[in-house]
């Protein structure tokens, strides 16, 4: 249903009538909001495949090392995953509040007194408060790569060490690439879940200031519920899924996602 | 050499725990702020920020509960949330099982579409699915939810248990049937218990899911009356304005009772997300 009333035209007073490929071509050429949308959309999910995993992995490369506490210290950094992304969101208005925020205020103190920075009404800095957001909270990876180093045989980890080789080496070249499954499943995992991120902008910037922080979701949700332009959004609903599927099967060939390692 | 190596040692676990300072702090302060910004008054917030409460209060706990009907959008949320994981539950065990063990035509294909399923971003199925509840009148209703909940959970936790009953060798439910017992017996009172594992893995990752949904919560409620706590946060702004402190108040009754759910619970959280997360 998604992907054929994308080539229709279907508003609130009118019922859906094939208009051939216009819907895209309206989004590519017309559509304010669609250029920056997608390339917020695209950012997004770079920097989550990318930073926002490293971030994940070297956590669980630390914690299994078996630090004091880190059963603890696993399940504070699980927290931020547990809980409802918007309340993350809300969260972080408050922190980043130009007058009552936690962030200004420790800029005040440490010297800059007359420091004002409204981080989510400026242009230029709405979307890396956007991504602050969730950029560190990488709790789910961590669990996820600690399960599978777990799966790793001791005996690599020996025969590495009685060849001399040291924990830095060890980590880079035993411990990575027997997780390279684990990490190419990570991959995909944050790059889909920013892919349909909607809470964190709903809840902190609608997508402004001007266009800066649209996304895909936002711009679907506002051309449904605030437009009733029922067609356009399918045409986002459609590109949606293609983004999707490609990274899918992108990443699943980039890391050769199932193949194992040693054959 | 002996030197060098010790000093490398002492340098490698300073960095060690220096990272995970870090890693605690980043995730305990925006809370540990919450709370105690929920225990001062509005001038101290304004004041001074950062500095710890002069006086502590528990008005604004008071007063949040009386602006906003916080009961109200809890028992949503867990009417909503353990309505869904138990008929997602219901569904999969039996369908789960039927599509392990028994050979039938088009079973493969059924197996595919689910599978399929998994790989769409459900959130592009918004418009289609607001349209369709309209008809129905379901549109701000708790069963509406419901019904969208479960059927989105529904390929993952399939997945997950049937690949659960894969495991289980079929010679004991070969011994059930020769002991006597029907069908239904066998499923009820042997394969449920063995596969209690695979569910409480997908009970879990529906409970959690549900619980979070934020997204389909806005586009399909739109009353007090179906509302769940996720969506609630974003009225909050509308009942307390600029009260700040009452809004840290409700904050903090939002996420801490989740938090102390969560760390009850963490051994099987963290045990069906790193089995799950990955089939799905």
């Amino acid at each position: 249903m998604v992907i054929v009333t994308s080539f229709t035209e279907w508003t609130i007073v009118k019922s859906p009538q094939f208009i051939g490929i216009n819907n895209y071509i309206f989004l590519i050429v017309e559509s304010a909001p669609f250029g920056s949308a997608i390339f917020n959309t695209i950012l997004w999910m770079l920097i989550a495949g990318t930073l926002h995993v490293i971030v994940g992995i070297a956590v669980a490369i630390v914690l299994e090392r078996r630090p004091v506490g880190w059963k603890a210290i696993r399940t504070i950094y699980f927290i931020p995953n547990i809980l409802p992304g918007i309340t993350l969101a809300y969260i972080f208005t408050l922190l980043l509040n130009p007058e009552i925020g936690l962030v200004n205020s420790i800029i005040r103190f440490i010297g800059f007194k007359n420091f004002y920075q409204n981080w989510f009404g400026d242009t230029n800095t709405a979307f890396i408060a956007v991504t602050s957001i969730w950029l560190f909270y990488a709790g789910l990876l961590t669990i996820l790569v600690m399960a599978e180093y777990e799966s790793i045989p001791e005996s690599l980890f020996e025969s590495a060490r009685i060849d001399g080789a040291s924990s830095l080496q060890i980590d880079v070249f035993i411990t990575l690439p027997m997780l390279r499954n684990i990490i190419g499943t990570c991959v995909i995992i944050s790059m889909l879940a920013m892919l349909k991120e909607f809470a964190f902008i709903w809840a902190t910037t609608k997508g402004g200031p001007g266009y800066s922080t649209y996304n895909l979701s936002l711009y679907l949700y506002k051309l449904s519920a605030n437009y009733h332009n029922f067609g356009l959004a399918n045409t986002i609903g459609t590109i949606q899924i293609s983004i999707g599927i490609t990274v899918f099967f992108l990443i699943s060939k980039l890391f050769k996602i199932g193949k194992s390692f040693i054959s | 050499m002996s030197t060098r190596n010790c000093f490398q040692q002492v340098l490698s676990e300073i960095l060690k725990y220096s990272f995970l300072l870090i890693v605690i702090f980043i995730t305990l302060v925006p809370f540990l702020w919450i709370v105690l910004s929920s225990m001062k008054t509005n001038q101290d917030i304004f004041g001074s920020p950062m500095s710890l409460p002069k006086k502590l209060t528990l008005m604004s706990y008071k007063l949040a509960f009386e602006l906003a009907p916080i009961t109200k959008y809890y028992l949503n949320s867990i009417v909503v949330t353990s309505v869904t994981t138990l008929t997602t539950i219901l569904l999969t065990t039996m369908s789960g099982y039927v599509l392990s063990r028994f050979n039938f035509k088009l079973k493969n294909a059924i197996v595919i579409v689910f599978t399929s399923a998994i790989l769409i971003p459900y959130f592009s199925l918004a418009q289609p699915l607001f349209y369709i509840l309209n008809k129905i009148n379901l549109i701000d209703t708790k069963s509406g939810l419901i019904l969208v909940y479960s059927a989105f959970g529904l390929p993952v936790r399939l997945w997950i248990i049937r690949s659960y009953f894969l495991t289980i060798p079929k010679e004991i439910e070969e011994s059930a049937y020769l002991d006597g017992a029907t069908y239904t017996r066998t499923f009820i009172k042997i394969m449920l218990p063995l596969a209690k594992p695979g569910i409480a893995t997908a009970a879990t990752i529906t409970f959690i899911d549900t619980w979070k949904e934020f997204f389909f919560a806005l586009l399909l409620t739109s009353s007090d009356k179906a509302r769940t706590l996720p969506v609630s946060l974003n009225y909050f702004v509308h009942f307390f304005s600029y009260n700040y402190s009452t809004m840290f108040a409700a904050m903090v009754v939002v996420t801490i009772p989740t938090i102390i759910f969560f760390i009850l619970m963490q051994e099987q959280v963290v045990k069906s997300l790193a089995s799950g997360a990955v089939k799905g």
